[in-house]
């Protein structure tokens, strides 16, 4: 071999050779000595900037030449003169160049190559242009943990992770958007979803007793998929896994049963101006008059099937409809209530016979004292036996019912109440009174003997001044206005008065 | 009856710029909805270049201009995250808006070359020029009515004149690669456009984390 590379030698130091000779020559000299040749072409695997502030470049070495061989890498860089070298070769790793913060800039160009030596030569690797921007692609997010939450028998799957590590953004610097996919553990089917920039995603559709896989990976400024998370699986719990609750699900029944039956109802939503019940009952002149505010059309009869108790308050824009709701399960449909009485003194009456009817209570009772409770108008609910006020106020605003409340009660065989005394009204039922003479709310001034009957009507009492009504169909009442139109039009009948 | 015209109208004129002060939008949400218009933009941008990349001629790859003959490699920006963080509020703004102006024209060209573009995903390559158009404008509108409420120094503006004329070449490849050349410095400066606007908004809310 020696001696090959005599030849070789001397042949090229002037005596003219042919090529292909030395070609071979050389081919021999290779083949019997593979540890001494130049090192192997090392190949520029790619950089990584997972943090826009950093940034890794790899490379492959080629085929060892027999000879120990060191790889440098060189770079260029835009707005930046000559070249240079590495300056880690540590920090990240064997075959791998560091590029910290002070020798990274970002909207520049690099231009890298890696160079493999030994004793017999150089062998540069193919070069690589990039700008640090895109290269950008952060690690995978960390720490997905997954929580199954019940949430009225339908449970739901919670997923949460957090940032990958070294990119913690406080400066809006990098901006990270999130994605995950989930899917079911014996299909290949994964389903996507993207989370933006929030590190938690609520996943609704899932099955119980199936276990789940989940993955979550970000990208970085639009940069390229980070690799997916480790899997993370859960399983969703059975239902009949549930029976140790079963306490706790009896609870709940207990609750749903006392809510039913023994609290008053809630209140459903009201519009102002449109009574519900009335459109409810489908009647075409019902539901004008429910929807109609603002006219002043000619009072109407009331209607026949008004079998229904109310008790309106409004306050200010507030409708308060106690009866209606309470009898929503016997799918009443009136809203003008008050009783047989009045109907039947009502039906017959004639527009112009209401007006006289009015009239005359007018001028019988001298109760016509117009009267505005803070703004409470009243429409009075019930029929009392005896009652012989006629309660109609007009509402400026409200387009209800009004009521005429009387100073002086004549003949009343029933409990008035002084709405007068109307301190505030709190919810549907319940009025405040004040105290002054009224015990539990009750202003009477001529007690009878009925004032006990009255009180059978009192479904619940809350402390001293607050009485909650119970709508109950008493009847007789001498008087009856039956339907009267505030200025805004509205049609309503008025009961009579009373109340407890 | 004249003057009394007049003075109604100066009236009606003071009664709307002041309902016009008091629901002025604020600075921060400016900030936000620009960011959001920057972030899309670069997203555009990114996919164009990605897109041109699918079907490029691999000599093109090697025959490519450098970044360096972009049109807008003169202005001087910050190059790194903590250079950027030292940069002041007006100049970050400036530096937004002259990059978003430099591109007014170029757009134009790219939006006329992309209906004869030689490449197979030719057509959505074209609507997206035209979105980007569409976002570039917006933003630039936006970005003008923040250098108003930041003062005089947002105000100014460097000229970054396009001089590649209205043609990109004559044969299919020095098309194709003018092109990505051109999609390549949009998205660096689409880049920094976006970089600048989101280091302002998380400057600029220092009340909510979450703009960060």
């Amino acid at each position: 071999m020696l001696l090959l590379l005599l030849l070789l030698r001397f042949s090229g130091a002037g005596v003219r050779m042919k090529g292909g000779l030395r070609l071979v020559v050389l081919l021999m000299l290779s083949v019997e000595s593979s540890s001494l040749s130049p090192p192997g072409k090392p190949v520029l695997l790619g950089c990584r900037s997972p943090e826009k502030e950093t940034f890794t470049c790899w490379w492959k070495p080629g085929l060892d030449g027999g000879l120990p061989t060191v790889h440098r890498l060189y770079y260029e860089r835009e707005h930046l003169e000559g070249t240079h070298e590495c300056p880690d070769y540590r920090s990240a790793g064997s075959n791998s160049c560091f590029f910290d913060k002070n020798h990274t800039y970002i909207w520049v160009d690099y231009h890298v190559m890696v160079e493999a030596s030994n004793a017999l030569g150089n062998v540069p690797s193919d070069p690589l242009k990039f700008d640090v921007m895109e290269i950008v692609r952060p690690y995978a997010p960390e720490n997905v943990t997954l929580m199954v939450e019940e949430k009225q028998e339908s449970p739901y799957l919670h997923i949460r992770w957090k940032h990958p590590s070294n990119t913690v953004s406080r400066s809006g610097w990098i901006t990270i958007k999130y994605q995950l996919r989930v899917k079911q553990e014996n299909s290949n089917d994964w389903k996507n979803y993207t989370s933006g920039t929030q590190m938690g995603f609520s996943l609704y559709s899932i099955h119980p007793g199936v276990v789940y896989e989940v993955q979550v990976r970000c990208t970085l400024d639009h940069s390229s998929w980070s690799e997916w998370s480790n899997t993370t699986f859960v399983k969703i719990p059975n239902c009949e896994f549930q029976r140790p609750f079963a306490p706790f699900v009896a609870l709940q029944l207990v609750v749903k049963i006392v809510k039913r039956f023994l609290l008053p109802p809630v209140p459903g939503p009201k519009i102002r101006g449109v009574d519900v019940q009335l459109l409810k009952s489908g009647k075409s002149e019902d539901v004008l008059g429910a929807l109609i505010v603002n006219q002043n059309f000619p009072p109407m009869v009331a209607r026949k099937d008004q079998m229904e108790e109310y008790l309106i308050v409004s306050d200010g824009g507030e409708w308060l409809l106690p009866a209606p709701l309470k009898s929503q399960k016997k799918k009443k449909s009136s809203f003008i209530p008050a009783g047989f009485h009045l109907d039947s003194q009502c039906k017959e009456s004639t527009p112009s016979q209401v007006q006289e009817n009015k009239d005359e209570m007018k001028s019988s009772s001298n109760l016509e004292q117009k009267q505005e409770f803070s703004g409470i108008n009243f429409a009075a609910a019930d029929l009392q036996k005896g009652a012989s006020e006629n309660f109609m106020q007009r509402l400026p605003n409200s387009g209800y019912v009004d009521i005429q409340r009387q100073e002086n009660i004549v003949e009343v065989d029933g409990i008035l109440v002084d709405y007068s005394r109307v301190k505030e009204v709190n919810g549907d039922n319940v009025f405040i009174l004040q105290k002054e003479n009224v015990p539990l709310s009750l202003d009477v001034q001529r007690r009878e003997e009925s004032m006990s009957e009255d009180y059978s009507r009192v479904k619940e009492v809350n402390g001293d001044n607050v009485v909650l009504l119970n709508p109950h169909m008493t009847g007789l009442s001498k008087i009856g206005v039956c339907t009267d139109l505030s200025s805004d039009g509205y049609v309503d009948t008025i009961p009579a008065p009373s109340l407890i | 009856m004249a003057q009394r015209r007049t003075n109604g109208s100066k009236l009606l004129m003071t009664v709307l710029c002041v309902v016009a002060a008091c629901r002025a939008v604020p600075v921060t949400d400016l900030l936000d909805r620009a960011s959001q218009r920057s972030d899309r933009l670069h997203s555009l941008s990114t996919m164009l270049t990605q897109e041109l990349d699918s079907h490029f001629p691999p000599i093109g790859r090697v025959i490519m201009p450098r970044p360096a003959m972009c049109h807008t490699s003169s202005l001087q920006t910050p190059n790194d995250k903590e250079q950027a963080l030292q940069v002041s509020e007006s100049d970050l703004l400036s530096l937004a808006r002259s990059l978003l102006r430099a591109w007014v024209d170029p757009l134009l060209v790219l939006s006329s070359s992309a209906n004869t573009l030689p490449h197979p995903a030719q057509n959505s390559i074209s609507n997206k020029i035209q979105e980007l158009q569409e976002h570039s404008k917006s933003l630039g509108d936006g970005l003008n009515v923040l250098s108003g409420k930041m003062g005089p120094a947002a105000q100014t503006m460097s000229l970054l004149p396009y001089r590649g004329g209205n043609d990109l070449g004559q044969d299919k490849i020095s098309k194709l690669i003018n092109f990505q050349f051109l999609l390549s410095c949009l998205r660096r400066d689409s880049h920094k456009i976006d970089s600048f606007l989101k280091v302002l908004r998380c400057r600029a809310a220092r009340m909510q984390p979450e703009m960060c």
